[in-house]
């Protein structure tokens, strides 16, 4: 019988989005090394190898701070997700930026499998990406940005006060940019790709 | 996955799903051998069986035991098997309770079975019982095949969104249809019983079934005169969208007939045969979809009614689903031949009219009463400026005032019935409908109707529940401004003194007026003479101020009039309950009842100090001095509005964002219009939107906007404007910032404040000035930029002023569909606004005009019409070709007539063969629902847009074009011939939608072949730019176009670029004489492919240019492309990521 409530293809897109961001960012993470590698253990997800943080405060964090974006991203606001690495004086050093358009006004049943075909090559190309990035210098350390349309109405939902504006500082030169990966498919767009400094960045 | 095998096990198909599923994994893990894979699936699959089975069997225990020893293979054949059981039970209790009452028992239910959903009254128990009763079936599960009915007595919201996947198309219907049908003991209609919250969208689907089983039904069930229980019927009529579309010729037959369904036949069914006769003149030509067009060109239907056909006709479109397309501006596309249909009656189409915004304001009281007051201060401007100055004179100097409060007795109604002398005893109401469905609004009822508890602001059905024989007239708004304008002619007349409150409501300071002294006598004047010139009686209070005259008309009505002199007044206020004076509402009057306050004498118990406390400063002052009786307003102040817009939320239902930036650029010119109307000008704007809430229903009212979520952005700008395209583009960008589906809105409104006072609109004149210099300039018709305002007034005011107006509406309403872009459409109006020349007929439209029509067309054009058709004919030429001739003789500057005519040979030959092939593969692309038929017309009078200026822009310095503001460039490059803009664009604005590029360039043919230069190398399949590089005679072209099919044609280029890298090195370079085609067309390809990715796809952008520089490595021509599109790429990504792509090499 059809009798199972069919959520909105809004919400189901953006669940699975944030469920996949999670384990993205796990994964970048682990391939930057910030982390002992002992810090990670390999989990199956969508059918591939992933690693997922054991320690409890750093799998929550990434947890919380996914899960907190999963009304705006439901909304269409999140635009850019960013998992910044930057060095001691908060300058960035590398930036993996995932892209997201997800479509408002889709309106049929999502087909789950497609989307996780496409979302599985990213978490694939990911895991072989390391070549693209940069060595990271020796006491960086990393946040989660989220870049949004339009700033959020502050009642929104309590979620918000997880965000905070960040105070990490920008290049002055546009970034070179490195695609990693994209998808585009109805009703969801990802592209991840990475941002370096450009050459002519000044140097402090 | 275990999750999803438990979940579908309920459905019959669960087999289907699961080796889907499963497959999928299959397919997916490729390190597994398939062997084992398959093994664990049957392991699976048996397990998750047991499991389920043993819960059904402890249902079903007690009854029987076969299911234990059923071996079954899975889960399927499991429920087949218990469907079969419950069947046989149902069977078998069915014989027994028809043997043991027999006498009740009728097989009324014959042929139905029923499937509850959910939670009923009475229980599915029950329902259960009446059908076992009277011969019909209850089915458990739901089954498209055998269910007929689906009975249930609420639907969550998200099965009413999918209400096809929910129901299958079957009639969904209240429990009290099988009730009433046992107590009438026949099979009523399940129509009228359908759910409430469908009873907008199910009508489409009752409507054509309806019809098109009740011959059959007739001849099989005469008991039953509609009897919807036909379930092939359904199923045939409702698999697809497309398959009703092709059934609907046939319906053509049986519409004839349906006017004979007697007996049961309701208001729904007159109106769903409505419906089908209307449709009969689409159907015939083949195009269900345009059904809405062509309609009221036929039928005087009421108003709402006829909305109400639209509505259902409309759900015959395949891709509208639930979601009620009313406001269709948008169905207006591509129809030229609907408003050249039906002008006569425009008024009555609210939808199909793309001027809905207008024309809703142009049926709306509130409107009616917002916009009085400009015409009001427009009639009588030197009494409104003249007495202030006076007034404050004599203020002062006389202590005793008088003042006189007249108010027409409910002016909406008597105003219409004064012509009506038989009714004026009768309970009548104001409505802007009646349609039997009774959702209107009553918006103001006569005394004779009060008596029977009718007030405004009432549902129609409810008043008329309370007074069934009430008469319900139609608004008539010249009636009202007539009976207006006399009103205040009669007030001024007697007294210098008045400040109008509204259409029917005046204060007049009669202070100084030396009529012997006694305001009453005055008084009882004015109301005589109203009386008589009118037809409508009036009221009046007299006291010393306002506030008391105000509350003294009150006591006076109906049609009489009261003094109170202040020596009475306390005596008046102390039982007067607050609700009385003006001020407090609903919600100060709670509150104030909550203290205990009833009276005003009870609220002169309370301090000033406790008042203001209590509901702040100005309030509470107010209550204090109000319940005193103490007024200090003078009369004649009217107040400055502060702000200027319009709001609908009334029938706002959009399909998508174009029809909802259709609709907002209609409103913006509401709002201009108003501006413009009062003279001002605003520099702070609002959108307000109403979002339909989250869990809201489909509103009582009809087409209402239900629960709502308010919305608004608001944004300024340094300088005040009226102007329609600022307005544009800043509702717009507002809208932009809501992110919101527009399927949720239920209304729009704009609001201009801040506002100043137009200082002779110098500023919109220039721009304006400057636009129609640039089309005057490159127009070879000089006349026509002269006729530039007149054509917009024309445009705005009147839509039926004879076949031009209609003509230049059409035009207009088709290029705001080509790219919503209003200064575009305004260059078409400039143009089209004289009679358009011959040459700029659309043969097509001609052809398909009715006769009468052709014939009146005829007659202007002088009789060359039916000469130019038939030349046309005899020639056997496409609708095509006209268009493309006519814009190639406005490049010659060739105006007159006869001249178009003989160009019209040798013009063919060149131009057709491009032309077709562009219309042919453009348009499709373009029109979203546009009939093939219309079609033509779109790039006709987008040929007639773009020709304007010709190749004027070699003149024009891009340096110079940068420097120039947003507005003026996007002006100028508006008017710029399409292939020069192309390149200018790409240096100035990147974002030309590539579509309205693609269709601009078509109608460039300058003639020589390097300078055609096709801008949608990608579109189609195989992209065009394959087929050009098959027949190119450079090499590596030719390869590449090879590869493309090599490559699976999956169009998209790295594929290609892959296999294309293993071509040895002297192929890429061959011939040196196709270089700068081949150098030149790669460029273009390039350019166009990352325009196309950019957005969604930088990882194929990243591939190919990767790919390329490998091949600049080895080829000179590649090099040079690589670095001739290399800093547009660069661009492209600053612009839409924020930084350069970065390519490595990695070998």
């Amino acid at each position: 019988m059809e009798r199972r409530d069919i959520q909105s293809p809004q919400g189901e897109t953006a669940r699975i989005l944030v469920e996949f961001l999670e384990v993205a960012i796990s994964s970048i993470v682990f391939l930057k090394g910030v982390y002992p590698a002992g810090a990670f253990e390999r989990r199956r997800y969508m059918n591939v190898v992933v690693q997922r943080a054991r320690h409890p405060q750093l799998r929550d964090y990434i947890h919380s701070a996914v899960s907190a974006l999963l009304p705006f991203i439901q909304k269409g606001l999140v635009e850019r997700v960013a998992v910044i690495f930057f060095d001691i004086d908060c300058i960035p050093v590398e930036r993996f930026v995932f892209k997201l358009t997800v479509n408002q006004s889709y309106g049929s049943k999502l087909e789950e499998a497609d989307l996780e075909f496409s979302l599985r090559s990213f978490l694939i190309k990911l895991s072989v990406s390391e070549s693209l990035t940069r060595v990271l210098p020796h006491d960086c350390r990393w946040e989660i940005t989220a870049y949004f349309r339009s700033l959020p109405q502050a009642s929104t939902s309590k979620d918000a006060e997880l965000w905070i504006p960040s105070d990490t500082r920008l290049w002055q030169q546009p970034p070179l940019l490195t695609p990693i990966k994209s998808m585009n498919s109805e009703p969801l767009c990802v592209q991840l790709y990475l941002e370096h400094p450009s050459s002519c960045e000044p140097k402090p | 996955m275990s999750l999803d095998l438990s979940r579908s096990a309920n459905s019959s198909g669960s087999q289907r799903s699961k080796r889907g599923f499963n497959n999928n994994n299959n397919s997916t893990s490729s390190n597994r051998s398939s062997n084992s894979n398959d093994s664990n699936k049957k392991k699976k699959v048996s397990q998750k069986t047991l499991g389920v089975a043993w819960g059904a069997n402890s249902i079903s225990s007690s009854r029987s035991s076969s299911f234990r020893k059923s071996p079954f293979s899975d889960f399927g054949s499991y429920m087949v098997e218990k469907n079969r059981k419950l069947q046989n039970q149902f069977d078998v209790e069915a014989s027994a309770s028809s043997h043991s009452d027999s006498g009740s028992g009728k097989p009324i239910f014959h042929g139905v079975s029923i499937f509850v959903d959910g939670f009923t009254v009475p229980s599915s128990q029950e329902l259960r019982g009446y059908m076992l009763k009277h011969g019909g079936r209850l089915e458990n599960y739901f089954s498209r095949r055998r269910v007929t009915h689906i009975i249930c007595s609420n639907l969550p919201d998200s099965k009413i969104k999918n209400l096809r996947s929910f129901s299958g198309g079957l009639p969904v219907v209240k429990p009290m249809w099988i009730l009433d049908s046992v107590a009438a003991n026949k099979l009523l209609s399940w129509v009228p019983y359908q759910l409430d919250q469908l009873a907008n969208n199910q009508p489409k689907l009752s409507a054509f079934f309806a019809l098109k089983s009740s011959p059959q039904s007739q001849d099989a069930l005469p008991c039953a005169p509609v009897c919807p229980g036909n379930p092939e019927a359904e199923d045939s009529s409702f698999k697809g969208g497309t398959s009703v579309d092709a059934s609907f010729s046939d319906v053509g037959e049986p519409v004839e007939h349906s006017g004979l369904i007697s007996g049961e036949s309701n208001n729904l069914m007159n109106k769903n045969s409505n419906v089908s006769l209307l449709e009969e003149p689409a159907s015939s030509c083949g195009k269900p979809s345009e059904v809405t067009m062509t309609k009221p060109s036929n039928f005087d239907v009421e108003d709402e009614s006829s909305v109400r056909n639209e509505l259902q006709s409309s759900h015959y479109q395949p891709s509208a689903l639930v979601s009620s397309n009313f406001m269709d501006i948008h169905n207006m596309k591509g129809s030229p031949s609907s408003t050249v249909g039906g002008p006569s009656n425009q008024h009555h189409s609210t939808l199909e009219d793309p001027n809905f915004v207008e024309n809703y304001f142009k049926n709306s009281r509130l409107h009616f009463i917002g916009t009085w007051r400009n015409r009001y201060r427009k009639r009588f401007p030197s009494f409104s400026n003249g007495f202030k100055f006076t007034s404050s004179n004599t203020k002062a100097s006389a202590p005793k005032t008088a003042v006189i409060h007249v108010d027409m007795d409910c002016f909406f109604v008597s105003v219409v019935i004064r012509s009506h002398p038989e009714m004026q005893d009768k309970p009548v109401a104001v409505c802007h409908s009646d349609n039997p469905k009774g959702t209107a609004e009553i918006s103001s009822a006569n005394y004779p109707a009060r008596d029977y508890g009718v007030r405004a602001g009432m549902f129609v059905r409810d008043a008329k529940a309370l007074c069934p024989h009430l008469v319900i007239f139609p608004y008539n708004f010249e009636a009202y401004e007539e009976v207006a304008d006399q009103f205040y002619n009669i007030l001024h007349k007697h007294c210098n003194k008045v400040q109008a409150v509204s259409c029917d409501e005046a204060f007049l300071d009669v202070t100084d007026t030396d009529t012997e002294g006694d305001p009453q006598l005055l008084a009882s004047t004015i109301r005589k003479e109203i009386l008589e010139t009118t037809g409508c009686t009036a009221s009046a209070g007299i006291a010393e101020n306002m506030l008391m005259a105000r509350l003294a008309t009150r006591t006076a009505k109906p049609d009489g009039q009261c003094c109170i002199p202040p020596e009475r007044a306390d005596d008046y206020l102390s039982q007067l309950p607050i609700k009385a004076l003006p001020g407090i509402g609903h919600v100060l009057e709670e509150k104030l009842k909550k203290q205990n306050v009833w009276t005003c004498g009870q609220l002169r118990m309370i301090s000033k100090d406790s008042l203001q406390k209590d509901f702040g400063t100005k309030t509470g002052e107010m209550l204090w001095n109000y319940s005193r009786g103490v007024d200090n307003r003078l009369v004649g102040v009217i107040q400055e509005s502060k702000s200027i817009g319009a709001e609908v939320n009334w029938g706002v239902r959009f399909k998508d964002v174009k029809d909802c930036q259709n609709f907002l650029s209609n409103l913006c010119k509401e709002v201009s219009l108003r501006l413009q109307g009062c003279g001002v000008k605003g520099r702070t704007f609002t959108l307000k939107i109403k979002k339909r809430r989250k869990d809201a229903e489909e509103p009582a009212k009809y087409m209402g906007c239900g629960e709502c979520e308010n919305l608004s952005h608001s944004t300024t700008v340094p300088v005040a404007t009226d102007d329609v395209e600022v307005l544009q583009r800043i509702s717009k960008q507002l809208f932009g910032t809501f992110h919101l589906d527009v399927k949720e809105i239920r209304g729009l409104g704009l609001q201009v404040s801040r506002l100043e006072s137009a200082d002779n609109s110098k500023q919109a004149f220039e721009r304006n000035s400057l636009k129609s210099w640039l089309i005057s300039a490159s127009a070879s018709t000089k006349e026509l930029w002269s006729n530039d305002s007149t054509a917009k007034d024309r445009f705005n005011i009147g839509q039926g002023d004879g076949v031009s107006g209609q003509t230049c509406a059409n035009s207009v309403g088709l290029s705001i569909e080509m790219d919503n872009n209003m200064s575009d459409s305004e260059a078409c109006l400039n143009q089209v606004s004289e009679l358009p020349p011959l040459c700029h007929l659309d043969m097509g439209v001609l052809e398909s005009l009715p006769p009468e029509l052709f014939s009146e067309l005829n007659e202007i054009y002088g009789r060359k019409l039916v000469d130019l058709i038939a030349k046309n004919k005899g020639k056997s030429v496409s609708i095509s070709g006209s268009s493309s001739t006519h814009s190639h003789a406005r490049v010659e500057g060739a105006m007159n007539e006869g001249q178009a005519v003989l160009l019209f040979d040798p013009v063919l030959h060149n131009e057709i063969p491009v032309e077709k092939k562009h219309i042919s593969e453009e348009v499709p692309a373009v029109l979203v629902s546009g009939a093939e038929s219309y079609s033509v017309a779109i790039p006709a009078s987008c040929l007639e847009k773009t020709d304007l200026m010709p190749s004027s822009l070699s003149q024009v310095d891009v340096t110079v074009l940068q420097q120039l503001p947003e507005e003026l460039k996007a002006d100028i490059l508006e008017v710029l011939p399409a292939h020069r803009r192309q390149d200018v664009s790409s240096n100035v604005l990147s974002e030309v939608p590539l579509e309205s590029k693609g269709i601009k360039t078509t109608e460039n043919h300058s003639g020589s072949k390097d300078s055609v230069l096709d801008n949608n190398l990608w579109a189609g399949t195989p992209p065009q730019w394959v087929d050009k590089f098959k027949v190119s005679n450079c090499l590596i072209l030719n390869i590449l176009a090879e590869m493309y099919y090599e490559a699976g044609s999956t169009g998209n280029l790295s594929p290609i670029l892959q296999r294309a890298i293993s071509v040895p090195k002297h192929q890429l370079d061959a011939s040196q004489d196709g270089w700068d085609e081949a150098a030149h067309i790669l460029r273009e390809l390039l350019k166009q492919y990352i325009k196309l990715k950019i957005e969604f796809d930088i990882e194929e952008i990243y591939v190919c240019f990767c790919l390329l520089k490998r091949f600049a490595m080895k080829s000179e021509l590649f090099l040079h492309v690589y670095t001739d599109v290399f800093p547009y790429l660069q661009a492209s990504f600053g612009e839409n990521y924020g930084g350069n792509l970065h390519i490595s090499l990695k070998d």
